[in-house]
């Protein structure tokens, strides 16, 4: 690169280090095969532990380094199980760019691998004046999402949030935007009660119609962090699935053909050997997503054997900590009976969604939450 | 962990009240699992709807449940299949530590005698309940003291008398944080001699331990004023006095209601006093002290009060908690083998 080149790349540099300059998302090189499957990553109490209700709480985890922060037990296994095979993980998340360096840090330290990193450039929204935009949710993440998406378009996608924020409603109208269930005139109304500027909704629409469409959005997990009751998520549909801990989110990944039985079993040891879990809060978490239907007895039983089949084939090489693995399958096999019969959960008629009301009563909740001081 | 087995169809408002205390339990309790016992259906459907930590609180089927009128014998014989029978069968059979229910109290004592061994030393188990007096004990500033037996043994002999003194100071000891129970006779008066012959012979033997603090005899009118924290009597008296207590309140508020009907002056003197009602009701609402223990057996069984809400089951889960977590059951047997040891030696 040559002085002059030197020269003007020198403020985008300090713009990136600064955090008001963002990288663009990274296009698929020319005559690249397209993921075949994309997994978008929330960051805050989706992956990482992250505690906002307070001041003290936002600034402790401003000033955490990236070993303080801490991730959910069996979250880093199953993020690297899906980095394999070629897909794509792409991180879209809430907290300011500012924080890049150590959060990318984090995920490195964890041996987490992504192919995208989208973070929230506050200090420009500051800048401008846009207060507006501090806190909205959905016109910052909704962009960036089909962004991500026009720039390479998986056959399939699967996407992580939680329960703190509007993450059901921008995933989900994400899902029936880019299936060609919410129109334009839609989105411009959600747009419009979700308080977003002009032109960054005209950028939003312009982006909706650009995106390639597809029913690609196979499920969408939901991170229980604040242990919101599961059946407040069931206008969503059933591709939500609200999960307490990533075992669940894992048992449905291999109900849906996406995770072997073997890395099953690697999200289960990373949550036993993180200490806040024992065999028996694993054993009752599948007992729980059966009650909930997100999985069958058979699936439950069909992964027992073939965990069982991993076990000896080493998969628990070198873990004298834990029983051998007939007494653990037996164990969970015991859960599933203590059910007796068969037990259907709710069978509810999901009425198409509203996503303007939903905006609006997210918008009430989060008012009444920062009245009454929880956050 | 503590394993902790609730009998989810028992009580006047179950399931509903029941599943939400347990619910609210598994979000306070990280070191514990709850195990709901009842129709897996209607659990399964109520769980969903409510605040609680899935990997914490799992479901256990059983098919009937002891409505709260039935007669405890007939009804267990005829549904042995019943919420409360299948959850004292898991405690027996180690897949869980401790009992929780509101059901039928006469069903639930059953339940748990057919199943559960007496502790070594204990001959006979006791039902406790806790009375709001006018004195404070412990740590905890607890308004209420135990009354033991009200029911699950109607005569009781010298050595019960003891064995229920031992117990019930040492649950008072956990729950109470009460460092030194004060514990007492319940007798027709305070002297040494009077009363039944098991009430003397147990006084007498009583005096001589120097395991609990024995304040010696109390009459009935010293239960209110909370002169002991513990008190003794057998099961047929102990619940006498209870129902006895529990009418006298009823009355005083029926009076109350009346006294509010029948003159303005005497109306506006309650509402001047309401706020120091509502002080009273707060420091002598049952529902924050859970429930009360069925002691004796090798595991804790807390029976939480009939018409216990929400509030009250997540209290009797955490009454049970902490029964576990302080091994109540152990310091009964150790001072059970104490006395025994010390009355041998003097045999000797």
């Amino acid at each position: 690169m040559g002085l002059l080149g030197k020269l003007t790349a020198l403020p985008l540099r300090v713009g990136e280090k600064i955090g008001l300059l963002e990288p663009d998302v990274p296009a698929l090189p020319p005559g690249a095969r397209p993921p075949k499957h994309t997994f978008r990553w929330d960051l805050d109490k989706t992956y990482l532990r992250t505690e906002f209700d307070s001041l003290a709480d936002l600034a402790k985890s401003a000033i955490e380094t990236a070993a303080d922060k801490q991730a959910y037990p069996g979250a880093t296994a199953l993020l690297r199980a899906l980095c394999q095979d070629g897909h794509r993980i792409c991180i879209v998340s809430g907290s300011p760019t500012q924080m890049r360096q150590v959060l990318a840090a984090k995920l490195a330290l964890d041996g987490v691998e992504y192919d995208e990193f989208v973070l929230k450039n506050n200090l420009k929204n500051i800048l401008k004046g846009r207060f507006r935009s501090l806190r909205a949710q959905i016109p910052y993440k909704l962009p960036a999402m089909l962004r991500s998406r026009i720039a390479a378009a998986a056959q399939s996608e699967t996407l992580f949030g939680d329960d703190a924020e509007a993450d059901a409603i921008i995933y989900c109208l994400y899902a029936d935007l880019i299936a060609g269930k919410v129109t334009l005139g839609d989105l411009e109304r959600v747009l419009i009660a979700s308080r977003a500027y002009d032109d960054d909704a005209e950028r939003c629409l312009a982006l909706a119609r650009d995106v390639p469409k597809g029913e690609a959005v196979r499920r969408l997990f939901i991170h229980l962090d604040r242990r919101s009751p599961p059946m407040g998520f069931r206008r969503f549909g059933p591709r939500l699935v609200p999960v307490y801990n990533y075992f669940q989110a894992a048992l449905v990944l291999y109900q849906d053909h996406v995770l072997t039985a073997r890395q099953v079993i690697f999200v289960a040891l990373e949550m036993l050997d993180s200490g806040q879990y024992e065999l028996g809060h694993l054993a009752t978490s599948v007992q729980d997503v059966i009650r909930r239907g997100r999985i069958t007895r058979e699936t439950a039983l069909q992964l027992a054997a073939e965990a069982n089949e991993a076990a000896k084939s080493g998969a628990l090489s070198g873990r004298r900590d834990l029983p051998p693995f007939d007494q653990i399958a037996e164990a969970f096999r015991e859960r599933v009976r203590e059910l007796g019969g068969p037990v259907t959960a709710d069978a509810e008629d999901i009425e198409p969604l509203d996503y303007v009301r939903l905006v609006d009563e997210e918008h009430e909740h989060r008012h009444r939450r920062r009245r009454s001081g929880m956050g | 962990m503590h394993r902790i087995v609730v009998d989810a169809m028992g009580g006047d408002h179950a399931p509903d009240e029941v599943v939400r205390g347990a619910a609210e339990a598994s979000l306070a309790l990280t070191n514990a699992e709850i195990i709901l016992v009842g129709d897996a259906q209607v659990l399964g459907r109520l769980l969903p709807r409510m605040r609680h930590d899935g990997a914490r609180v799992r479901v256990h089927h059983a098919p009937t449940f002891v409505e709260m009128d039935e007669k405890p014998a007939e009804a267990l014989a005829a549904k042995p299949e019943a919420s409360i029978a299948v959850a004292a069968d898991l405690v027996a059979r180690g897949e869980g530590d401790a009992l929780v229910s509101a059901g039928n109290t006469g069903a639930s004592v059953l339940a748990c005698a057919r199943r559960w061994p007496l502790l070594q030393g204990v001959r006979r188990a006791a039902l406790a309940a806790v009375y709001p007096t006018e004195l404070r004990r412990g740590e905890k500033d607890d308004p209420f003291s135990l009354i033991l037996d009200v029911g699950a043994t109607i005569d009781a002999t010298a050595e019960d008398l003891v064995g229920f003194a031992v117990m019930g100071s040492a649950y008072a000891k956990l729950v109470s944080q009460n460092r030194r129970p004060r514990v007492a006779l319940l007798s027709n008066g305070t002297e040494a001699g009077k009363g039944p012959a098991e009430v003397i012979e147990a006084h007498a033997r009583l005096v001589e331990t120097t395991e609990l603090n024995f304040i010696g005899n109390i009459e009935g009118l010293d239960i209110p004023r909370g002169v002991a924290d513990v008190v003794v009597t057998s099961g047929f008296v102990g619940n006498v006095v209870l129902k006895m207590l529990e009418g006298v309140s009823e009355t005083v508020v029926r009076l109350a209601r009346y006294a509010h009907k029948e003159r303005l002056a005497w109306r506006l003197g309650l509402v001047a006093l309401s706020s120091a009602i509502d002080q009273l009701k707060e420091v002598t609402d049952w529902q924050q002290y859970g429930g009360a223990p069925l002691l004796g057996f090798t595991h804790p069984f807390i029976k939480a009060h009939g018409r216990s809400n929400a509030r009250a089951i997540h209290n009797a889960v955490k009454v049970a908690h902490k029964a576990l977590a302080g091994n109540l059951t152990g310091n009964i047997a150790r001072t059970m083998a104490e006395l025994d040891e010390r009355s041998q030696r003097r045999g000797a």
